[in-house]
């Protein structure tokens, strides 16, 4: 009944149509728009990487060694359960044309792959490409590396020892996306081809992928076998339900960052949600405190009023939801051709779901604090136009309370990650206070200037004064609005300038100019003597190699153990030596003694040890090359892994990894104009070996970062148009008042010129006021981050700071400029009548 | 009964101590000069403002210890207030305007009963307009219209014709008493005019918050 009544007397009300509501309906759009954009995005990339699994993944099934190829007990496996079985051999090497060359990723492959989807190559076929022309078997390069190294189709290159002939230039690879960073472009070539390469010899760093064809197998089955038999062995399963694992985390983390980005735009909104319903609220005081006179329970008011904004939030929430999934929808094309991976864009209820719920919770939320307030107040108070200043019901309180957890739950249950999203609305939440605070003390600060001696003569300025700290202030809802959308901005500016900064200053100055791997015994003295006699090496630093995985902390799997730490995640690098390298530093337990034969030790990494929570005395299995090695904890030693230099999680005594097949890893820091030389005469004396430029790989991953800070970027972009709208919603709420403030002004003598300057002022002094926050809440947001979650070390960027706050202070001063020109524009005598 | 507003400045007494009866079936004009707190007594009888000190007791029932929505209930049918300033829902058409207070209270029929009342206010033909297409006069022809239209018992009116012209508050005046010979109400009614007072049965006047 009361509901009836209540949606009969709303429908009244909204039959003048939803003009008034521009600024709500666009602040709610934008946040749900770019929430659903960035859902529907990642749903897109997660539905490609379901639909086309198996392709992506080049088979059914894959088993992956490291370091080794599957023996014969393997393989009988493999054959036994599967249709077909592909082998293919991964592994970097430099590409090597006369005095050029240039780190690639191989992959050697048989005659069966690909054995799901095609290879796109720029012309011929592949059989043709590989085919043995001349003399030389065939290769196939990415178009990037190829043009590196000026060779067309036909032209000879090396790897290792072995002459190749570019056979065809590489334009798609099937089962790219699951092969993860590479250092190098891609080149491809037979294994059967690299026979006298001397690329892949024992101990060489490569791995080995083993792709299965099993129509119709009980995937977890299989599985399950698999790992029961070779997990321990080094083996790492993966199938087409989750093929690419990597990319799933990377777009799952991305992912549940952007929207967080996106929540925090959609409080920006929200700031805005409850200007508009307050401006909304204001303009039907009177009509509220009519129905209030003719009978009218404040529950029957806030249900007339509930509806409406409901009616509108839909709207905007309908909106944003159009244009995030339609704006993706239509983008489609692009992208896709901009994906390394395949994206299936069509329409996602879930997201779009979880976009909705974020729209609606936001929308009523901030509505509820002024609707309760006005339906609370007293009639005569209301129609004196005073609809704040009043405590809304405690039922009240408690839905707004039941809403914000609500809002809270949704984001940690979306988000998947509950200290990030608890974290980023814990922040905002604590930006709101200290922005709120800001506001009053404006607010005060300006009451109590505009009553000082100083601003005697000084009319423009009083004025600014009195309009900020006297009664319907907009200083208030312009602090939090453009301070919000400023400090979100901040903190997204701190944490970009911080990654650039810390990856262009930090890292070089430090860093070593190349790695050489796959040094064989014989070839490292002479490697040490050629580079050591170079002037311009400052310093050579090498090491045994070997890789292998932990598998097991004191008998019990290891990953059940201590999770997904990355040190369990991948096989490592592991190092032996008699004595404690040089500029070691033992933080517990001791080295063992030189020439030690008794049962295996290995030292550990401090900081990760502690992580892992290991103790000295604790047992180690570590599967090299397919064998178990168990080993104590006798030492904890201070590995620095930030300096890009040589570092071990684990060091094992030299017997207990005797006859291991090994080669050794060399760090060299020369001179940066010495760094082409030596490169060239390096490779020249050792063809086998790889040189990895430190300056390469990192300029690869800050390509790759580049799409993260892309895509940031546009999130930010969302977060300030939301600002912007709000900013603009609050200077054109204000026009009236500030229409009538201009027309008694100037009945009282004052100049336009005047005037603006007054209403420019305050506007400046707001932004300010906003700025100054948003400088502080960008400096320990970007800290929370950076530090926190990330891990990073945080310098304070000021550019960045000044620059946001900067921008803000002139966005506010350009909207309240523009919107003050219809005010001293217009004519008193007409503002005067109809304010009568 | 007293009544003290905190405004910015500090508390501001209104009313500083009114002992007030009105009869059944009277008609009681409140006159002064502005300030002197008539509109705020009439607002307190309303239930529309809240007494500092003391007690208000309406048609037997006390409205002091009332929350807003008990004021609100016990307002429907037995109280119709009108504004100097009309108070028209501006979204709502003459009509619609009328009917609310029998849609709020839940009674049956409240289009045709506002129709008639629009008719008795001679604005039968206006029913369909809204408030900005109707000049003052019409405008507080509507809220006589809807005050009279739950037939109440009591007929409050702040400076009914204070916003109008001479000839038009002198029909908005003969159609305010009409309606209360006709419904038999009682009749509180705040003004500055002491021709119009003098229609009523007793005056009273105010200065600075008391009864002169």
């Amino acid at each position: 009944m009361i509901w009836a009544l209540a949606w009969r007397l709303a429908r009244r009300e909204l039959r003048g149509g939803l003009a008034g509501f521009r600024i709500l309906i666009l602040c709610l759009a934008l946040g749900v728009a770019a929430i659903a954009a960035v859902g529907m995005l990642r749903a897109a990339i997660e539905g490609g990487l379901t639909d086309q699994g198996a392709t992506i993944l080049g088979g059914d099934a894959q088993m992956n060694f490291t370091y080794r190829f599957a023996n014969a007990e393997e393989k009988a496996w493999m054959a036994s359960h599967a249709a077909k079985v592909s082998e293919i051999v991964d592994f970097r090497s430099l590409a090597v044309v006369g005095d050029d060359r240039a780190l690639t990723q191989v992959k050697a492959v048989d005659d069966l792959w690909p054995l799901l989807g095609t290879v796109g190559l720029e012309a011929g076929t592949l059989v043709s490409a590989f085919a043995v022309k001349d003399g030389l078997p065939g290769g196939i390069m990415q178009k990037v590396l190829a043009d590196r190294l000026g060779l067309k189709v036909g032209d000879a290159f090396k790897l290792g020892n072995q002459s190749f002939r570019l056979g065809a230039v590489l334009l798609k690879e099937p089962d790219s996306a699951t092969a993860g960073l590479g250092l190098g472009p891609r080149t491809l070539v037979r294994t059967a081809d690299l026979a006298q390469s001397g690329l892949i010899a024992p101990g060489t760093l490569y791995e080995t992928d083993y792709r299965l064809l099993v129509p119709g197998a009980d995937l977890d089955a299989l599985k399950a076998a698999a790992v029961a038999a070779f997990a321990d062995k080094g083996m790492q399963w993966s199938d087409r339900r989750h093929a690419a694992q990597g990319v799933e985390r990377f777009v799952e983390r991305l992912g549940s960052f952007l929207i967080l980005v996106g929540l925090a735009g959609l409080a920006v909104g929200g700031v805005g949600v409850a200007s508009a319903v307050r401006a909304f609220m204001e303009a039907r005081v009177a009509t509220i405190a009519t129905l209030k006179v003719l009978g009218a329970e404040g529950a029957l008011v806030l249900r007339v009023y509930l509806l409406q904004i409901a009616v509108i939030c839909g709207v905007g929430v309908t909106l944003g939801l159009v244009i995030g999934a339609g704006g993706l929808v239509l983008g489609a094309p692009l992208i896709a051709a901009a994906m390394p991976f395949p994206v299936a864009v069509r329409l996602y209820p879930g997201p779009l779901g979880e976009a909705a719920f974020y729209g609606v919770v936001t929308g009523l939320l901030f509505a509820m604090w002024p609707l309760a307030q006005a339906v609370r107040q007293k009639v005569t108070a209301l129609y004196r136009g005073n609809a704040g200043r009043v405590w809304p019901k405690a039922a009240h309180l408690a839905v707004m309370a039941g809403l914000f957890a609500l809002f809270v739950g949704g984001a940690v249950w979306f988000s998947g990650n509950w200290l990030l999203a608890v974290g980023t609305l814990g922040g905002v939440f604590a930006a709101l206070v200290v922005l709120a605070l800001a506001g009053f003390g404006l607010q005060r600060l300006a009451r109590f200037l505009a009553r000082r001696g100083f601003v005697e003569g000084r009319p423009g300025l009083r004025w600014a004064l009195a309009a900020i700290g006297g009664p319907r202030s907009e200083a208030m809802a312009v602090v939090l609005s453009l301070g919000l959308g400023l400090s979100v901005l901040a903190v997204v500016g701190q944490i970009d300038a911080n990654f650039r900064a810390s990856i262009a200053r930090d890292l070089p100055a430090k860093a070593p100019s190349f790695f050489f791997i796959d040094l064989q015994d014989a070839e490292l003295p002479p490697f040490l003597a050629m580079v050591n006699a170079n002037p311009a090496v400052s310093k050579v630093e090498s090491a045994p190699m070997l890789r292998g995985l932990l598998t097991q902390i004191n008998g019990r799997n290891a990953r059940d153990v201590v999770g997904d730490h990355w040190v369990v995640m991948g096989d490592r690098g592991i190092t032996f030596s008699d004595a404690p390298p040089p500029g070691t530093k033992v933080t517990a337990g001791a080295w063992w003694p030189m020439d030690y034969t008794g049962p295996a030790q290995i030292s550990f990494a401090a900081e990760e040890a502690a992580e892992m929570k290991l103790k000295l005395g604790d047992k180690l299995t570590v599967n090299i090359l397919g064998r178990d090695i168990e080993a104590t904890i006798t030492s904890f030693r201070k590995v620095d892994f930030s300096s890009a230099g040589m570092g071990f999680v684990m060091v094992m005594n030299p017997s207990a990894v005797a006859g291991a097949p090994h080669t050794s890893i060399a760090t060299v820091y020369a001179e940066g104009a010495a760094e082409a030389a030596i490169l060239r005469d390096t490779s020249k004396a050792f063809p086998n070996i790889t040189a990895i430029s430190v300056k390469d790989a990192i300029d690869r991953v800050v390509e790759a970062l580049g799409a993260i800070a892309t895509a940031t970027v546009l999130a930010a972009g969302a977060v300030l148009l939301t600002g912007v709208v709000v900013l603009i919603g609050g200077a054109a709420a204000g026009v009236p008042g500030r229409m009538r403030e201009a027309a008694v002004l100037k009945v009282m003598g004052a100049t336009r010129g005047r005037i603006l300057v007054s209403f420019a002022l305050r506007s400046a002094l707001m932004g300010a006021a906003a700025g100054l926050v948003a400088i502080v809440a960008g400096g320990v947001g970007g800290w929370a981050v950076l530090r926190l979650v990330m891990d990073l070390p945080y310098r304070f960027e000021p550019w960045s700071a000044v620059g946001i706050v900067l921008g803000g202070m002139l966005a506010t001063l350009a909207a309240g400029v523009v919107f003050a020109l219809a005010p001293i524009s217009a004519r008193p005598a007409q503002v005067l009548r109809s304010a009568e | 009964m007293r009544l003290s507003l905190k405004g910015n400045a500090g508390p501001v007494e209104i009313l500083r101590g009114i002992s007030l009866t009105v009869q059944v079936g009277e008609s009681l004009a409140l006159i002064g000069p502005s300030g002197s707190g008539k509109s705020s007594l009439l607002m307190l009888m309303a239930g529309l403002e809240r007494a500092s000190g003391g007690s208000i007791a309406a048609l037997g029932q006390d409205l002091t210890g009332m929350d807003e929505d008990a004021l609100a209930r016990f307002r429907r049918g037995n109280m119709g207030v009108v504004f100097q300033s009309f108070h028209l829902i501006p979204t709502m058409t003459a009509l619609e305007n009328v009917a609310v207070p029998l849609e709020i209270a839940g009674e049956a029929g409240a289009f045709s009963r506002a129709k008639a009342e629009l008719e008795a206010v001679g604005l039968g033909a206006r029913g369909g307009h809204y408030p900005s297409q109707l000049s003052g006069g019409e405008q507080q022809r509507v809220a006589l219209a809807r005050a009279s239209v739950g037939r109440p018992k009591l007929l409050l009116a702040d400076e009914p014709t204070g916003n109008l012209d001479t000839v038009n508050g002198a029909a908005i005046m003969d159609l305010l008493f009409g309606l209360r010979d006709r419904h038999g109400a009682t009749l509180v009614m705040v003004t500055h005019a002491p021709d119009l007072a003098a229609r009523c049965d007793r005056i009273l006047r105010l200065a600075d918050g008391l009864l002169a």
